[in-house]
């Protein structure tokens, strides 16, 4: 009877031994997966009620950072204290509303380090330091606040940029949102009720929404011209009050329906500065749907930008205007499907303002650990370049010379020599949107910057770039330069 | 002595739970309360009473039973207080009423021996299949004793004593009357089963009449999955009655035979019936249907991946989120707190309990004793692998009780009265 006994033993031991190897699958080869499976609500409980490192800005303000909860030491509520000018870059990271900005980001460098997955272990077991990892980034509050204050309510974004490293200096994207409303209890409700806004505040206007450029594109296409040697700022043309579009009976007029300076002719540096419609349709013909695709694809059109989060693909769309000149005549001023982020306009002011040479945007200066130490280091990387230091320095001149008599006088900041580009981008039945790009101080550039006020703001149909952008761009400079 | 290194293993396994019982306070980031001394006593008396009744009653007995045992209970109570303070107090007293159940079995078979059993063969099965019934009794009629239904399973008595009501699974106690039935009556009638033999063709096929006892099993174990819609109980008694009809006989043809019903009452239940369907796509897939009928399974294994290697620490998991993790469930409850480190050491210790009953069945002194002992601990086995199988997707889903581990009463006083038989059974194979 022993033999049938020990059979039925073996055959119960079998039995164990597959619990055993099913339960190494499920804890240690496939953990992982199962930890982070979306569905695994302890994830989302876990990433908001862990210790997650601070985040900082550029001088130093916390943005973020995680307080232990009352009574519970373990538990954490994460806080962001420095206010809604901030959300578009920080984010939230919230149990019942998901994540967003660098706290999505950055997520990995952000959490604890004591969740004891496989890796955690092995850290611990080599004497790593196991708490969170902190984000300084390269948002100046100044800079940042000012914008967001300038903006006033108002639709809009503003990006700026530090033109000789592309730090990213302000990031800002009106309405906004006080992150802290997605933490709580409630944040189902508090999130429905801001996708319900009319104004959507979720809406990252800066990077994720896309614009005609309008005017502030006759800056890539006068670049294209200079670079290719085309046209110079003495150029002449034909001062017209109305271009007729080939092949149509449509005509381009420009903002006021009369001619640019006194008729007869006028140059390039004229007509950009009192930004001529007229002469730059004609240039955009002269120029080529090629060379113009050429400079906007180097200043970052049509390509995917490296950033902490998904940008929005800016548009110069070279194959429908090869063989159609009263398209490109449209194009050439920013109208037509030419479109941009409010942070590739700003990287055009950026590159013009760094001797034409284009740097990657970015967010994040450095990683550092809870003692301070540095652990990662993000410096500049170049996108390459897109104009030789001479047009530049020559687009710098025309762009100067908009500030101080042309359409962009209100961008001017007592003492400081500012230059840029205004635009008014049409758009059938409603306001236009308003457009400021530029930078300052012209001989040595700190700071360069795009404003976009959707659909003309406050001002309504009596909006433009000068009247309503303008003025914004002019808060901004005077916030960072003049201390 | 041997016997000491069990006392000393006994005091250790509930020092072990007074500390996690401490963990859980301090996770909650409350302070350490009366609940570590009040579990620390209450293990140390019912083991402790155990093991003395083992001195005093049974000294020859296998010091290796008690002290996993022990870890287990430990374990079990820990993870059920972290879920729900009030069961686990509760819980305490269903280990105290278990033990004093396991003292007493041992007191009453001091002097005759487990043998005193087999004079009550016939009453063991008559009260077996009447514990079976019981549930079936109406659940509204005036009688202070009713049926009850609990997750669709009709497998629970409550008696309602007005200001209480008293929940009892008789069935836990039933598997037990059950085994030493059988073991009594296979004892007495090997012969009859093992010689009769006829040839059909090249094969040698059992007698006819051999293969009523399977088929009578097979309809009864059919017929609890009909009436009380139970299907783990049903299995369980299936497969241990065909275990040790095979151990009694050492014909494969009762393993393989077993094997074939077990499969065409598989299919036909599956046919038949919804919620074995429900169970068998859950245990295949359960991702698949995540909000339904994959919910409980799913959120188990995410319990268990969370917990990974080292787990979060009692406390400090949320197996809350897991259904039913103070029963069916709290294997992967352990899981994701202990990690993977603890949830060995729990099917270690499971491992070692069958081990060792095993072992008590292969050196027992007679038919009778080996055929219990082996059937005992099928049980015990049978049952551990089901849920934790079903837990771990290597069977589907059987709703039925870890033994030791799960809340519950019925359960724990079964188990003890078990793991007392099994102490006295080792002490008569050494005379």
């Amino acid at each position: 009877m022993n033999g049938p006994i020990r059979r039925l033993a073996l055959i119960v031991f079998i039995g164990f031994g597959l619990l055993l190897a099913s339960l190494t699958w499920i804890q240690v080869v496939a953990a992982d997966t199962y930890r982070s499976d979306p569905r695994n609500a302890r994830t989302a409980i876990a990433l908001s009620t862990k210790e997650r490192g601070l985040i900082v800005s550029a001088d130093g303000q916390v943005l973020a950072r995680s307080e232990p909860q009352a009574g519970a030491p373990q538990a954490f509520t994460r806080t962001y204290p420095a206010g809604e000018a901030y959300t578009p870059v920080v984010g939230y990271t919230s149990r019942l509303a998901g994540s967003d900005g660098l706290e999505q980001a950055y997520s990995d460098h952000l959490r604890s380090r004591r969740d004891l997955t496989i890796s955690d272990v092995i850290a611990a077991l080599l004497g790593r330091d196991l708490r969170p990892l902190n984000l300084q980034t390269t948002i100046d509050s100044r800079v940042q606040e000012a914008a967001y204050r300038a903006l006033g309510g108002q639709r809009g974004a503003v990006v700026a940029l530090d033109p000789t490293t592309g730090a990213v200096l302000a990031y800002v994207s009106s309405p906004s949102f006080d992150a802290n409303l997605l933490v709580g209890a409630d944040a189902v409700e508090q999130r429905q009720r801001l996708l319900d806004d009319p104004a959507a505040p979720l809406l990252d206007r800066a990077a994720e929404e896309l614009y005609p450029p309008g005017s502030t594109f006759k800056t890539v296409v006068a670049a294209a011209a200079l670079e290719s040697g085309l046209a110079g700022p003495e150029s002449e043309y034909p001062d017209q009050a109305e271009f007729p579009l080939p092949g149509s009976t449509a005509t381009i007029s420009n903002f006021d329906g009369q001619a640019c300076g006194r008729g007869g002719t006028v140059t390039l540096q004229e007509a950009f500065i009192r930004s001529c419609n007229t002469v730059f349709a004609a240039l955009a013909i002269q120029v080529g749907a090629d060379q113009i695709d050429r400079i906007a694809t180097a200043l970052g059109f049509n390509r995917e930008l490296e950033f902490p989060w998904p940008v929005a693909e800016s548009v110069f769309p070279r194959r429908d205007l090869v063989d159609d000149p009263a398209a490109l005549a449209q194009s050439g001023i920013g109208q037509r499907d030419v479109r941009a982020t409010v942070l590739q306009m700003a990287l055009v002011a950026q590159a013009v303002a760094n001797g034409g040479e284009v740097l990657e945007p970015r967010l994040v200066a450095r990683v550092f650990d809870a003692d301070g130490d540095t652990v990662e280091q993000l410096s500049a990387e170049p996108l390459g370049r897109a104009l030789s230091p001479a047009a530049a320095s020559v687009l710098a001149e025309m762009m100067e010379r908009v500030v101080t008599e042309g359409t962009g006088r209100r961008a001017a900041v007592p003492g400081v020599r500012v230059a840029g580009k205004t635009g008014t981008a049409e758009q059938p039945g409603r306001p236009p949107h308003a457009w400021f790009i530029g930078f300052a101080p012209v001989e040595d550039p700190r700071i360069a910057l795009a404003v976009l006020v959707e659909s003309g703001g406050n001002a309504g149909e009596s909006a433009t770039g000068g009247l309503v952008a303008a003025p914004i761009a002019a808060q901004v400079f005077e916030a960072y330069l003049t201390d | 002595m041997n016997r000491n290194l069990e006392a000393v293993l006994v005091v250790g396994a509930s020092g072990l739970a007074a500390f996690g019982v401490t963990l859980v306070n301090l996770a909650s980031g409350g302070t350490v309360d009366a609940q570590v001394g009040l579990t620390f006593v209450i293990f140390l008396l019912g083991f402790g009473t155990v093991s003395l009744a083992l001195r005093r009653f049974a000294p020859r007995a296998t010091p290796h039973l008690l002290p996993p045992l022990g870890l287990l209970a430990g374990i079990g109570i820990v993870e059920i207080y972290r879920l729900n303070p009030v069961r686990a107090g509760l819980q305490r007293w269903w280990l105290l009423i278990g033990a004093a159940a396991a003292t007493a079995t041992l007191w009453w078979m001091a002097n005759n021996g487990v043998a005193v059993l087999r004079r009550y063969r016939n009453l063991m099965l008559v009260g077996a299949a009447a514990l079976l019934a019981l549930p079936m009794l109406p659940q509204d009629w005036a009688f202070p004793l009713k049926g009850n239904e609990v997750n669709g399973s009709r497998l629970w008595i409550v008696l309602d004593l007005g200001l209480v009501d008293l929940n009892f699974q008789p069935g836990e106690v039933a598997k037990l009357m059950l085994v030493l039935f059988l073991a009594a009556y296979l004892a007495d009638r090997q012969p009859a089963l093992v010689t009769a033999r006829r040839r059909l063709g090249p094969f040698r096929v059992p007698e006819p009449r051999q293969l009523i006892p399977l088929l009578v099993v097979w309809l009864g174990s059919l017929g609890v999955l009909v009436a009380q819609r139970d299907l783990g109980a049903s299995l369980l008694l299936f497969t241990v009655v065909v275990a040790m009809l095979y151990a009694a006989t050492a014909e494969a043809g009762y393993l393989t035979g077993g094997l074939l019903l077990l499969l065409a009452g598989g299919v036909g239940a599956y046919r038949s019936f919804d919620h074995v369907q429900r169970r068998v796509t859950a245990w295949l897939d359960p991702f698949s249907d995540f909000e339904g009928a994959g919910y409980q399974i799913a959120q188990g294994i995410f319990g268990l991946g969370s917990g990974s290697l080292a787990g979060a620490g009692p406390g400090l998991g949320r197996p809350d989120l897991i259904p039913n993790a103070l029963t069916d469930f709290i294997f992967a409850a352990v899981g994701e707190e202990f990690g993977f480190a603890g949830a060995v050491a729990v099917v270690a210790a499971y491992g070692l309990v069958v081990a060792v009953g095993f072992g008590i069945a292969v050196t027992a002194r007679d038919r009778f004793r080996k055929l219990a002992a082996a059937g005992l601990t099928l049980v015990f086995a049978v049952q551990t692998f089901l849920i934790l199988g079903g837990v771990l997707r290597v069977v589907p889903l059987t709703g039925i009780a870890l033994p030791l581990m799960s809340y519950g009463g019925s359960a724990m006083l079964g188990n003890f009265v078990l793991a007392a038989l099994l102490l006295r059974i080792s002490h008569e194979e050494a005379t």
